[in-house]
């Protein structure tokens, strides 16, 4: 190669045409590309205006704020303008229900438990998330079920409500040694103990009785603890909704793995049990679930025991979304890679140990998204218990109409509990939106 | 091999483009003539595929002309049909239909652009086919077929619009390496043939072999543009230098 | 596929000998939960038979026969008091058929033009059609069932103030009512006719294909077919003399008595169970075409084919194999939801059959074994149809 080389200095970049960028530029590319497309933002604009200025005429400027009944305000502005007295004197039913105000504090306070409960998930520091999150799914809801329910309890139901209580004594001290010692809370108790040097057998058999000793100091605080009885006919509101629907998330997912691994199952005759339950569940709606578990429970179970209509929908819905989530898992198990059960197998792993530490890890990872869209179905669908007769937050609305002193009054609060749906549904689904682009950014980097 | 008085094919003169404010094209000017075959090389990012996809408007220029058989480009697209008319071009991705057997994809311009009768346009597809070697393959469908035979088909496909100019941007990039010279055979007997050529490559022994210049770019713009044994044995600019000894 | 290792001395113990041979393990598995479904269910059965015994209730089917004596609000086919519980089943499952067919015809047209306007390249449109999809898909459709059952359709005026189009179509707090047509004399001509004219096109549409093939000249086959099918058997009405009257309806005392009429819980279901499923719809014929991919479209801009043939061509027939499947599933989805009548009391077979029929005959068991196979029956066609299809639009691939 020739020794007399020119440097090649690259022009300066000119500026784009200034129609091209900056707000003209996009004007001119998405609102105003041709006729055409202009007369369709023109189109687009007017109908927005239309939607957005009836709705805000009617809920706000034309509306009445401060009314004794629905009368006053049919005097005052007919029907152009909301009633909002009406769903502010019901609000409280709208989302606890019928339940005696003097105890809604319960509900609060366990919910305010969940949220702690759930707090260390986002922590960054913490390692045991997994962990955490099983407990909050499978602990908590015996915690939760007596502040709800409240009333006698048994020495069994004693133990099972101190396991919560224990529960999340343990994810706090988790979270807080994890995050300010970096290390698991097992290890601190050791080196509290004086036993580091100590045997593992002996480390066990200290950690076993700690664990213990919470338990049982736990059962005694609770044993002492009671809470007067809230029956479920007296639920309702946004209340019922959550609780229907946080069962049916907790149990359909487990159940759902299983039934799911059981169809992929080269066994015959257990494959063919979970199709069949998979199948006859996903082809009929619902409501013939609830129908069905409604006046067949009562015949099923031994005569003398007793169901109430809150359990037997909690039922149906828990089967209802297995079903379902059976059919989203199924769909991350295919999604996976055949290598990676082939890689599992050359390491000589058995069933469980390739599904539970190689095949299940990463499948849950890809269903994500899924996984939220189910929730949010099933979240939606938890409206459907009004219709065998259930308080939910629908039946709530309309039993506003139907208050003698606000007669009538249905659009205000139809509004209301939509736009809380929509709030609970819009949020999840943004949530998974963004965690299935983070997810696919992770994937295509790799 | 070079004809500078054969009729220019392509001209672009002062080619600027933008995408968004991000400038890819900075003044190009360069002219093809009849029958003349280019090979642009550059590194990722220098606007070399843009080039080429501006010539027959997939992408739209915002400054300069480009003219292509003495016919101006319009920028609103109004004479695309016309423009596009006689040009070929192949993809780097191939972009066969993949609803459609190997002989579909071919006869689809044919019948439906050209208006030809079904049967002559399969019987040209056929010769094209055969020209390319996979005439035995044209009841299957494209994705039952290696990447280098997809290519291939692309390349009949092309070739079944009776293009005087062929584009070809990157055609051998997603091909394993096994695969890149069944590809390259193709397009070395089509430059042998005579037609009109501008390659958008790394094959530099292709360059080699067919080119009758070498433009090389940088960042929008032609660094240099030479023979291509002058190219490489001589290379005018840092730019170039360094290019030529990562690929070589 | 089996671990078995010779070399390691088996154990002594039956059973632990059948947990370490994989085959003998599975099907030891399979036995056990077997076994336990089994007893699960005659648990079931004994428990069940206990407290129908107790209750005095059967499980017999000889009730189908039986006088019902209640009316129906609506029903396609003819049915009144004294019929039997069979008519009631049949009754109650043509409804559900009727709402479910209704309603996927307008959401398809609805969600079709939506899932458009989200691809538009008009910025505001596609935001337009974006907030619509969210904001229906993101609230339950009881919910906006039955706000458009109470919020809407049931605060329509009373008959004597009701909102009239036309002149023949008419709204108002009882329903939705409309002309039926009353054909006379020579009509069944016109109809002949019209046959013969569609029967004309779609031969019209093979001739044209054919010329195209052989001369590779294109015959607009689909205009001309059209206005022969509209245009030809129009013509022949006219001179007829227009062999078709209308039964109008007309308001007679408080009510308007002639012509077709739905009641307003119908009304409500069909616009929500549209609206909400076009939602869904909508999503669906965006990812189908945005399937297509960016260079499919640049392919088929350089081989210049016409914007038409392109469509018809290349994105259609790659589109509709991403839609069609998805779309079957929402179609079920809609009769599976169309379940949901029972809440404004339209009387859908989940309403008569799993509601009124069961409290009043108290069969509890036949009720629900045939309402469950009803449905069971719909989506087991549904699958075998998609699977048909899935198999025949396959991707060939290596």
């Amino acid at each position: 190669m020739s020794a007399n080389v020119e440097t090649f200095s690259p022009k300066p970049s000119r500026p784009a045409p200034a129609d091209t960028v900056g707000i003209i530029g996009w004007l001119r590319a998405n609102l105003f590309k041709d006729v055409s497309n202009a007369l369709m933002t023109i189109l687009g604009a007017y109908l927005i205006y239309v939607v957005i200025a009836a709705v805000l005429e009617w809920a706000v400027f034309n509306a009445v704020w401060d009314a004794e009944n629905r009368r006053e305000c049919l005097e005052l502005v007919g029907r152009s303008g909301a009633c909002w007295p009406g769903v502010v004197a019901w609000f409280d039913n709208l989302i606890y229900g019928l339940y005696p105000k003097d105890q809604v504090w319960r509900i609060n306070i366990a919910f305010l438990i969940l949220i702690a409960w759930l707090v260390p998930l986002w922590m960054p520091k913490v390692s045991s998330k997994i962990a955490v999150g099983l407990s909050a799914t499978l602990i908590y809801p015996f915690l939760a079920s007596y502040f709800f329910l409240g009333g006698s309890k048994g020495i069994i139901w004693t133990v099972l409500i101190a396991a919560g209580v224990s529960g999340f004594v343990w994810v706090w001290a988790t979270a807080l040694c994890e995050t300010l010692r970096g290390k698991p809370i097992t290890a601190q108790i050791i080196a509290w103990l004086k036993l580091d040097t100590a045997e593992e057998s002996k480390q066990r058999t200290a950690i076993r009785l700690v664990g213990l000793g919470l338990l049982v100091a736990s059962s005694i605080l609770v044993s002492v603890w009671s809470l007067e009885e809230v029956r479920t006919n007296f639920w309702g509101g946004l209340f019922l909704t959550l609780v229907i629907s946080g069962f049916g998330i907790t149990f359909s997912l487990p159940a759902g793995i299983l039934l799911a691994l059981g169809r992929r199952s080269h066994m015959p005759a257990i494959s063919l049990l979970c199709t069949a339950f998979i199948e006859l569940f996903r082809s009929v709606p619902l409501i013939t679930i609830l129908f069905m578990f409604n006046t067949m429970l009562p015949l099923f179970l031994p005569p003398g025991i007793e169901t109430n209509s809150l359990a037997r929908a909690i039922v149906a819905v828990c089967l209802f979304a297995s079903a379902y989530m059976a059919e989203v898992v199924r769909g991350g198990l295919q999604a996976l890679p055949n290598g990676q059960y082939e890689a599992a197998a050359s390491l000589g792993l058995g069933y469980w140990q390739t599904t539970s530490q190689v095949i299940m890890p990463q499948a849950l990872k890809i269903m994500i998204p899924s996984i939220v869209g189910n929730f949010i179905g099933l979240f939606k669908d938890t409206t459907l218990v009004s219709i065998i007769g259930l308080f939910d937050m629908m039946n709530m609305a309309r039993a506003v109409g139907e208050d003698t002193t606000w007669l009538g009054l249905l659009f205000e609060p139809f509004f209301t509990v939509t736009l809380i749906y929509f709030f609970f549904c819009f949020a999840m689904s943004s949530y998974s939106i963004r965690l299935e682009k983070r997810l696919s950014e992770g994937r295509d980097r790799n | 091999m070079n004809q500078p008085s054969a009729p220019k094919a392509i001209e672009i003169v002062n080619l600027n483009k933008w995408f968004g404010h991000f400038h890819v094209l900075k003044d190009v000017n360069l002219t093809v003539r009849e029958g003349e075959r280019y090979v642009v090389c550059g590194p990722s990012g220098s606007g070399k595929s843009t080039l080429i996809r501006c010539v027959n408007q997939l992408e739209e220029h915002q400054e300069g002309d480009i003219l292509v058989d003495g016919v101006m480009v319009h920028r609103n697209g109004s004479n695309r049909t016309e423009i596009r008319k006689h040009i070929g071009m192949v993809f780097q991705s191939f972009n066969l239909f993949p609803h459609l057997t190997v002989l579909d994809n071919c006869i689809l311009s044919p019948t439906l652009g050209l208006q030809m009768p079904k049967k002559d346009a399969e019987e040209i597809a056929m010769q094209h086919l055969s020209r390319v070697g996979i005439d035995d393959q044209a009841t299957k469908y494209p994705l039952q077929l290696s990447g280098g035979q997809q290519q291939r088909v692309a390349i009949a496909r092309a070739l079944c619009m009776k293009p005087r100019i062929m584009l070809f941007d990157e055609p051998t990039s997603a091909l394993d390496p096994e695969m890149i010279s069944e590809v390259l055979d193709v397009m070395v007997s089509l430059a042998e043939a005579g037609m009109t050529m501008i390659c958008v490559t790394h094959e530099m022994g292709f360059a080699r072999q067919v080119a009758d210049r070498v433009v090389f770019m940088d960042q929008g713009e032609i660094v240099e543009s030479a023979e291509p044994q002058a190219f490489f044995e001589n290379p005018q600019y840092d730019r170039s230098q360094q290019f030529l000894s990562h690929i070589l | 596929m089996t671990d078995r290792s010779a070399g390691v001395d088996l154990p002594t113990n039956p059973l632990a000998r059948i947990l370490r041979d994989s085959r003998l393990r599975s099907v030891f598995i399979q036995i056990v939960t077997v076994g336990l479904v089994v007893g699960l269910f005659a648990y079931l059965a004994s428990n069940t038979s206990a407290n129908m015994a107790e209750r005095n209730l059967s499980a017999g089917f000889d009730f189908l026969d039986v006088t019902a004596g209640f009316g129906i609000g609506f029903s396609l086919i003819e049915y009144k008091e004294g019929d039997s519980y069979g008519r009631v089943f049949l009754v109650g499952l043509m409804n559900t058929l009727l709402v479910a067919v209704v309603s996927i015809a307008f959401a398809s047209v609805l969600g079709f033009f939506i899932g458009l306007g989200r691809l538009s390249q008009n910025w505001l449109i596609s935001r337009v059609a974006r907030a619509y999809v969210e904001l229906l898909r993101n609230t339950p459709l009881l919910l906006q069932i039955v706000g458009w059952y109470l919020g809407v359709f049931t605060l329509l005026p009373r008959p004597r103030d009701s909102f009239v189009l036309s002149e023949v179509f008419v709204l108002n707090n009882r329903g939705f009512y409309m002309p039926s047509p009353v054909p006379e004399a020579g009509f069944n001509v016109v109809m002949w006719v019209l046959l013969a004219c569609v029967i004309f096109a779609i031969g019209l549409a093979r001739w044209a294909r054919r010329r195209q093939d052989l001369t590779g000249q294109p015959f607009p086959a689909l205009p001309v077919g059209f206005a022969t099918i509209i245009g030809l058997p129009l013509i022949l009405f006219l001179a007829l003399g227009t062999p078709l009257s209308w039964d109008i309806p007309e308001l007679t005392g408080f009510n308007y008595v002639g012509g077709v009429s739905v009641p307003p819980s119908f009304c409500a279901l069909i616009v929500a169970l549209s609206a909400y499923t076009a939602s869904f719809i909508a999503e669906i014929v965006r990812a189908g075409i945005q399937s297509v991919s960016k260079g499919q479209l640049e392919a088929a801009g350089a081989l210049n084919l016409p914007s038409n043939w392109t469509l018809r061509r290349v994105v259609l027939p790659q589109a509709m194999r991403v839609i069609i499947p998805p779309l079957i599933s929402q179609y079920l989805n809609v009769t599976k939801n169309s379940s949901l009548a029972i809440a404004v009391g339209y009387p859908d077979l989940v309403s008569v059959w799993m509601n009124t029929t069961l409290n009043q005959s108290g069969r509890a068991i036949p009720v629900v074994v045939m309402t469950m196979a009803f449905y069971c029956a719909v989506s087991l066609t549904v699958s075998i149809i998609m699977n048909q299809y899935n198999k025949r639009v396959l991707i060939k691939e290596r």
